[in-house]
């Protein structure tokens, strides 16, 4: 019940972001995995991105989400400093997948309006477990490399900062409190001493240990800071330069007595010798990971590329489609007004076809906006095909072509399913095992193509496979044991039989595999590509592969019409789906024994829909020759709908029909409604159904 | 009111910021993703005050500053870091920075920041 | 999250909206809507029959751009069903971003029945009780309150929680 009128909101922000992270991140590690040792690059941008999103997650209160990402990174953050040392990381990827699996879960769960409450301790644990194990490993194996950061200036201050001009003037101890709950203390030390070394020479502080020991912000939030330093700046000026620190609880500042700043000079002087002595010994290493400019991963295009899209909130996009709509339909009734009838008006008409000519490239821009490339969804696939050819222990390489070609982006959010479970079923079924591949004399690595591209008013997507291809006998037997047989065998064509496997209750599998076999797969395929208006076929050779070839429309929202007319309604056929239409002669209506009427057409013969009967409308024409005939064809089946007239063709924008009527009945025949230009309301024929159907009514 | 320009890979924390800093009276002129970004809206703005996320990619926070630092000596730039990030909020420090506020932050925390370093000369 | 300022204007509109009926005549009976889920209140317009739907529902109307359906408030009370004249209405109910418009003879007007005038339905098997969330006592008036909720309901309510 939110009111969306300010547009996205921080939470939106937060699942869009965090959920692009996450699919760049899976795609870097999939991509990795191919060479067995990970880039810097990658390490780094992996990296990053956990930074991220343990950062916003943490903003947004997501802890359990938070807390795994920080742990991945803690992972990376050694990987990367450990870069030249030999490791294994090979069990990496999974474990970074396991983590990214958890939190796409707690994303999807907060997306749909529950609560992130998800227990990412175990997969936590396990992120510990290995982390610990590989710096022991590391340890054990190189010698001088440093664990965390090794911080190598010890110090009260950097030699650098001691400026031997600024050693004239008198000698303070300035002690300074920080306000509670402020935190890094240790760091606003450090800032003091910084800033003050640019007019002062600073001689000691306390605690000493500021840049290497993080527990001395402990220290110094229970005893305060103390530092020596010698200026030729007045009190005054000094005061109010304390005072300027950011969370100051306090600050005491005294002059100091010569012995005293004399002790401390000494003192200062015997611990200096004694740390270059040790510096020489030991060996100072600088942290590999210390600067992070060492660090900065190579420029990124995908990030390049992102700057010049900006995202855009889909229900805006809606509604501009709905507007554009209007305005088409608006035009209409001012270009057609009845008003205007009879009326010579040239200056009007030169007028109006501009408008008509801006209005349709309006649409068209709206429409592309609307179009999105296909990638992200055959990109899905990648995961797909990995996780599974791992459990199957089959070698599978994924192809993707023509991943560029467009398509509206509601029909994209349906492929999705789909797609997935095609890729699945060819991994299961389709390409066999390595032994058998072998034995065939097949190539080791089976390989899925995934094809997208453009074919006139629709898009082709294409799944092919080099598995076993589908066996035309079983696919019979199994379909005449669930009663799935209409034809007989001999009758059918070899695509008319592969087909068969898209009947609802049909499946060949003996056993049902955790990924298909359920009889419930192909069908929900289908299904949901007529659901956008798509079709699919397929076709196969034994022993050479599957190709399953799906055609969508490229986009839902405008269809090409013909208007027809039938009684006092208006019905709408899409343009793409009519053949032709003609005025039959009475030597060609054919009635059979049942009943059934039937037309033939240049020796064919196709059966006839009444429309007036089918959806009962009262009409005067009853009579087929005082009627229409309009040729429809989908899924290569046809059909002659007979109507009254034939109004005339016009490009509509197709509106669903309403949320009431889908939700509680059963409406078919029908895919959607438009309105015309004089405000009434067209019916769109669903011509997959009229050619699906048994006859009339 | 005080002119502020957002510097941070992350589109969400850069919405963050600004939904606190508009809160409480600060006008943000511009937001940058990377620290290239970053600079070239600085000479462009002007702004009176720049948060500056560390850790981003292009260029990092640190380098930014420093760029920052050399057009403009005076910049007040304030370095957003998380925790665990000592040695480079150090470096930033170190390289010009005024002040430094820590992810995830409180709302008091940051705006006492930027208020500070914003009276500060 | 707290909510926006625009969230708790809604929830405080609606509150002052409870309690409010818009009453219509249906035969003998007078019938009462919560005024929070009627959007808008039109004349008859021209309708475009959708095939294979039950009775009650005449078919669909363009208002303005958006395709609403429209059910014959006659018919689904089973009254006998009354040719439309100029007075007929379309009352437009909006109940969980789904819309319909309730044809009904005419309207009457906007009242208030605080809740203690509600007594509940006594369980009758008629079936006219399914849509009836109450009985409204004005004076000697007797207001039979719809349950919106259930008239946009079919009667096989799975159907619904299924597709949700």
């Amino acid at each position: 019940m939110t009111v969306d009128n300010t547009g996205e909101s921080l939470l939106d922000l937060f699942i869009f972001e965090t959920s692009q992270n996450i699919e760049q991140l899976e795609q870097i590690i999939l991509q990795n995995e191919k060479t067995s040792q990970m880039s810097a690059e990658a390490i780094n941008e992996i990296f990053r991105i956990m930074h991220t999103i343990k950062g916003s997650a943490a903003m947004m209160m997501f802890d359990n989400i938070s807390t795994v990402a920080h742990r991945a990174e803690d992972l990376f953050d050694f990987i990367r400093k450990h870069i030249e040392d030999y490791i294994d990381y090979s069990d990496v990827p999974d474990l970074v997948l396991e983590c990214l699996d958890f939190i796409r879960n707690e994303l999807d769960k907060i997306k749909s309006g529950g609560t992130a409450n998800g227990d990412g301790s175990d997969i936590t644990a396990m992120v510990s477990q290995y982390l610990s194990q590989i710096k022991e490993i590391s340890e054990q194996g190189s010698t001088g490399s440093q664990g965390e950061d090794a911080m190598t200036a010890t110090l009260s201050v950097p030699a650098s900062k001691v400026n031997s001009s600024l050693g004239g003037g008198e000698a303070y101890r300035a002690k300074v409190l920080f306000e509670e709950g402020c935190q890094m203390e240790s760091l606003r030390a450090f800032d003091i001493i910084n800033r003050l070394a640019a007019f002062a020479s600073v001689v000691s502080c306390f605690p000493d240990d500021i840049m290497d020991n993080d527990d001395s912000a402990a220290v110094i939030r229970e005893k305060g800071f103390e530092v020596v330093f010698k200026t030729n700046r007045e009190y005054e000026k000094l005061n109010r330069f304390f005072a300027e620190t950011i969370f100051l609880r306090s600050i005491e500042l005294e002059i100091l007595e010569a012995n005293e700043y004399k002790m401390i000079i000494t003192a200062q002087a015997d611990k200096a010798n004694a740390a270059a002595l040790a510096q020489d010994s030991g060996g100072k290493e600088q942290t590999k990971g210390d600067s992070y400019k060492n660090q900065t991963p190579a420029p990124d295009n995908h990030n390049n590329a992102v700057a010049t899209i900006i995202n855009v909130n889909v229900a805006k996009l809606d509604k501009l489609m709905d507007l554009v709509g209007e305005l088409v339909i608006s035009e209409a009734m001012v270009i057609e007004n009845p008003d205007l009838n009879g009326l010579e008006l040239n200056n009007f008409d030169k007028a109006t076809r501009q408008l008509h000519k801006i209005t349709m490239e309006l649409q068209d821009i709206v429409m592309s906006v609307r179009m999105v490339p296909l990638a992200d969804v055959f990109q899905k696939m990648h995961r797909v095909v990995r996780d599974m050819s791992k459990k199957l222990d089959k070698e599978v390489r994924l192809e993707i072509i023509g991943e560029e070609t467009e398509a509206d982006k509601n029909i994209i959010t349906h492929l999705s399913d789909p797609l997935m479970h095609l890729v699945r079923n060819s991994l299961d079924h389709g390409i066999e095992s390595t032994a058998e591949r072998l034995n065939s004399k097949k190539p080791k690595v089976g390989t899925i193509t995934l094809e997208a591209r453009n074919a006139g008013n629709d898009v082709l997507i294409i799944v092919k496979d080099d598995g076993e291809g589908l066996n035309k006998q079983k696919i019979l037997a199994k379909a005449k044991e669930n009663g799935l047989l209409k034809k007989d065998s001999s009758e059918m064509t070899d695509k008319e039989i592969y087909s068969l496997i898209f009947l609802p209750g049909f499946s060949t599998n003996e056993k049902i595999t955790e990924y298909s076999g359920r009889g419930v797969g192909m069908d929900v395929v289908t299904k949901n590509i007529s659901e956008v208006g798509g079709s699919v076929s397929i076709d196969s050779k034994e022993k050479i592969g599957t190709t399953i070839t799906i055609k969508i429309p490229l986009t839902l929202a405008i269809v090409d019409g013909m208007n027809v007319r039938v009684g006092e309604s208006t019905y709408t056929i899409p343009t793409i789906s009519i053949k032709e239409s003609f005025k039959p002669r009475k030597e060609d209506l054919v009635v059979d024994p049942d009943g059934n009427e039937m037309i033939m057409v240049r020796g064919q013969c196709y059966a006839i829909n009444r429309l007036h009967q089918c959806f009962q409308v009262e009409t005067a024409i009853k009579d087929f020759e005082q009627g229409i005939f309009v040729m429809a064809e989908q899924y290569e089946k046809t059909v002659c709908i007979f109507v009254d007239d034939l109004i005339g063709q016009q490009q509509v924008v197709v509106k669903a029909l309403p949320a009431y009527i889908k939700n509680n009945h059963n409406v078919n025949g029908l895919s959607g409604c438009t309105l015309l230009g004089d405000g009434s309301i067209s019916l769109i024929l669903d011509v997959g159904w009229f050619v699906g159907s048994d006859l009339g009514a | 009111m005080s002119r502020v320009l957002i510097v941070d890979d992350a589109a969400f924390m850069r919405m963050a910021i600004r939904k606190v800093l508009e809160k409480n009276g600060f006008e943000i002129v511009a937001e940058a993703e990377n620290g290239e970004v970053g600079i070239e809206k600085y000479l462009q703005y002007k702004p009176d005050i720049v948060t500056m996320d560390i850790t981003m990619p292009e260029m990092s926070g640190i380098e930014s500053l420093k760029q920052i630092k050399k057009y403009d000596a005076n910049a007040k730039v304030v370095i957003v870091s998380a925790m665990g990030q000592e040695v480079l909020v150090r470096e930033a420090i170190m390289s010009g920075a005024k002040s430094f506020i820590v992810k995830p932050y409180k709302e008091d925390h940051i705006i006492q920041t930027l208020n500070s370093v914003v009276a500060s000369g | 999250m707290t909510k926006t300022i625009e969230e708790d204007l809604i929830e405080q509109q609606e509150d002052t909206q409870k309690g409010r009926f818009l009453t219509f005549p249906l035969g003998h009976e007078s019938y009462g809507i919560e005024i929070r889920y009627v959007t808008e209140i039109i004349g008859i317009q021209p309708i475009t029959q959708v095939p294979e739907l039950p009775e009650y529902i005449k078919g669909i109307i363009n208002l303005r751009g958006k395709i609403i359906p429209v059910m014959d408030a006659r018919i689904r009370f089973r009254k006998p069903f009354m040719e439309y004249n100029d007075r007929t209405c379309v009352i437009v109910i909006d109940v969980n971003e789904v819309s319909i418009g309730l044809i009904v003879d005419s309207v009457s007007e906007v009242i208030s029945i605080p809740d203690e005038d509600i007594v509940p339905t006594p369980s009758l098997q008629q079936l006219n009780n399914r849509y009836i969330k109450g009985i409204g006592k004005i004076g000697n008036e007797v207001k039979l309150l719809l349950d919106c909720e259930k008239i946009l309901n079919e009667d096989e309510y799975n159907e619904l929680t299924n597709l949700a």
